[in-house]
């Protein structure tokens, strides 16, 4: 269904949408490009939510959610680097500059590929689980923080033009279809992942019995720090 | 009071056993005198653009030393198998977190007194007080989050890999305003204020991160 849903997102994007007027076809990026940036946020956002969830309560569902969420983030990452990059070509002269987005966008995916490796080099279980939670966490606290140094240095990316009307309702349609596609897309593609890490881990416990209880330590909440 | 003593009996190892080794800060001067050299021929550097690169280098050097002395952070500990120990006793994991942190932003106080004399000496730079507070509030949190991610590895299987690819995204927030503060306070344009004003910030956002999530990683 999320196929068919993207393959409408494409249909609307090539079809229903006018041509920019300055751009020309190139615009047509826009779309998905600014959809799968959206997505990515949120992905991360799981990722977030998952660690927090799970250095709470050691629950293995938040853990696999955050997972699967760091890897689908990644992909929507990179297409939104790829697709930018794709974009900027035409319309800035160049694949790359140092600008705010840019620099934090890519910061963004630095620090999630570095999360998925600390997952396949750390021996897994819990503590693979809690420090990757960690640097989850800091992983998303620190890229506002990039984005908010690097804006005041210097910025070319286009600020947000979707909340101030200046787009025509055709292309505000397609946009937000594109959107809800995309977001349906990652949605699908997180609900798969989850399946997958679900199965790893039961093969994990069959090849291997449970070495700790697990919730043993439910007596020190985070209430306890010190 | 008990937490900040247990830190600081913690950071008082860590420095003592660095005296009697003498292992890392030796080597942290040369690798950083190296670094400059590198810097050297890498650019080509005359008396005109000597000021404008020296802040570049000045950052990747102690980037660079910063995490070689990080990754050694804990090294000894687990070769010793003793950080097992220091957890086992009452003291607070966030205390025993806070005094190796203090210990390896000390050592790497004691790196910048190399390098920023070092960088005057050879590229001309010149040395400010406001230069110097620059880097040492870079240090503070650069070292908070240094020690956290050391803590993190040190029980992975591929630390050397893993710390400088952790460490260094979350460093890039100390570098963005550090470089911006030092190169205003060597006459190029940009706001030194506001640069030390976002520097403070950040090392009280990453200093109280940091000590929230210390337990998570030392504990167990």
């Amino acid at each position: 269904m999320a196929v068919l849903l993207m393959l409408l997102a494409a249909g609307a994007i090539f079809v229903y949408a006018p041509t920019d007027a300055l751009q020309g076809p190139v615009q047509r990026i826009f779309y998905l490009h600014v959809s799968s940036a959206i997505a990515a946020y949120g992905c991360f956002a799981v990722v977030l939510v998952g660690g927090i969830i799970y250095l709470r309560n050691d629950s293995a569902v938040a853990d696999r959610f955050a997972r699967a969420g760091a890897l689908v983030g990644v992909v929507f990452t990179t297409v939104t680097l790829v697709m930018g990059m794709l974009w900027a070509k035409p319309i800035w002269n160049t694949f790359w500059t140092w600008d705010a987005r840019l620099t934090s966008t890519l910061v963004l995916w630095i620090v999630y590929a570095g999360y998925l490796l600390v997952r396949r080099m750390a021996e897994p279980g819990r503590q693979a689980a809690r420090l990757a939670a960690v640097v989850g966490i800091f992983g998303f606290i620190d890229v506002p923080v990039v984005h908010f140094s690097v804006t005041w240095w210097r910025t070319q990316h286009p600020g947000p033009i979707i909340v101030n009307d200046a787009l025509p309702v055709q292309m505000l349609g397609t946009f937000l279809f594109t959107l809800a596609c995309t977001l349906v897309l990652a949605g699908v593609m997180i609900a798969i992942r989850y399946r997958i890490e679900t199965l790893i881990d039961e093969k994990q416990s069959i090849a291997e019995p449970v070495p700790v209880a697990a919730g043993h330590r439910a007596e020190a909440g985070p209430e306890a720090v010190p | 009071m008990n937490q900040l003593r247990v830190a600081l009996a913690v950071a008082r190892k860590d420095l003592r056993s660095e005296w009697r080794t003498r292992e890392l800060v030796p080597a942290l001067a040369q690798f950083i005198i190296l670094a400059l050299l590198i810097g050297n021929f890498g650019f080509q550097i005359d008396s005109r653009n000597a000021s404008t690169i020296a802040p570049g280098i000045l950052w990747l050097a102690l980037v660079f030393a910063g995490l070689v002395a990080f990754g050694r952070t804990f090294a000894a500990e687990r070769e010793q198998a003793s950080l097992e120990a220091m957890l086992m006793t009452p003291a607070s994991p966030v205390a025993i977190f806070a005094g190796k942190a203090l210990a390896a932003a000390a050592l790497l106080v004691v790196c910048e007194m190399v390098l920023l004399p070092a960088l005057s000496l050879f590229f001309g730079m010149p040395l400010s007080g406001a230069v110097v507070a620059a880097v040492l509030l870079a240090t503070v949190g650069m070292a908070a989050l240094g020690c956290l991610f050391a803590a993190v590895v040190a029980r992975v299987r591929a630390r050397e890999l893993l710390l400088p690819l952790l460490t260094l995204p979350l460093w890039i927030p100390f570098i963005i305003a550090g470089g911006l503060a030092v190169q205003s306070a060597m006459g190029l344009p940009g706001s030194y204020q506001q640069a030390i004003g976002l520097l403070i910030d950040f090392d009280i956002l990453f200093v109280v991160l940091t000590s929230l999530a210390a337990r998570f990683v030392l504990d167990e």
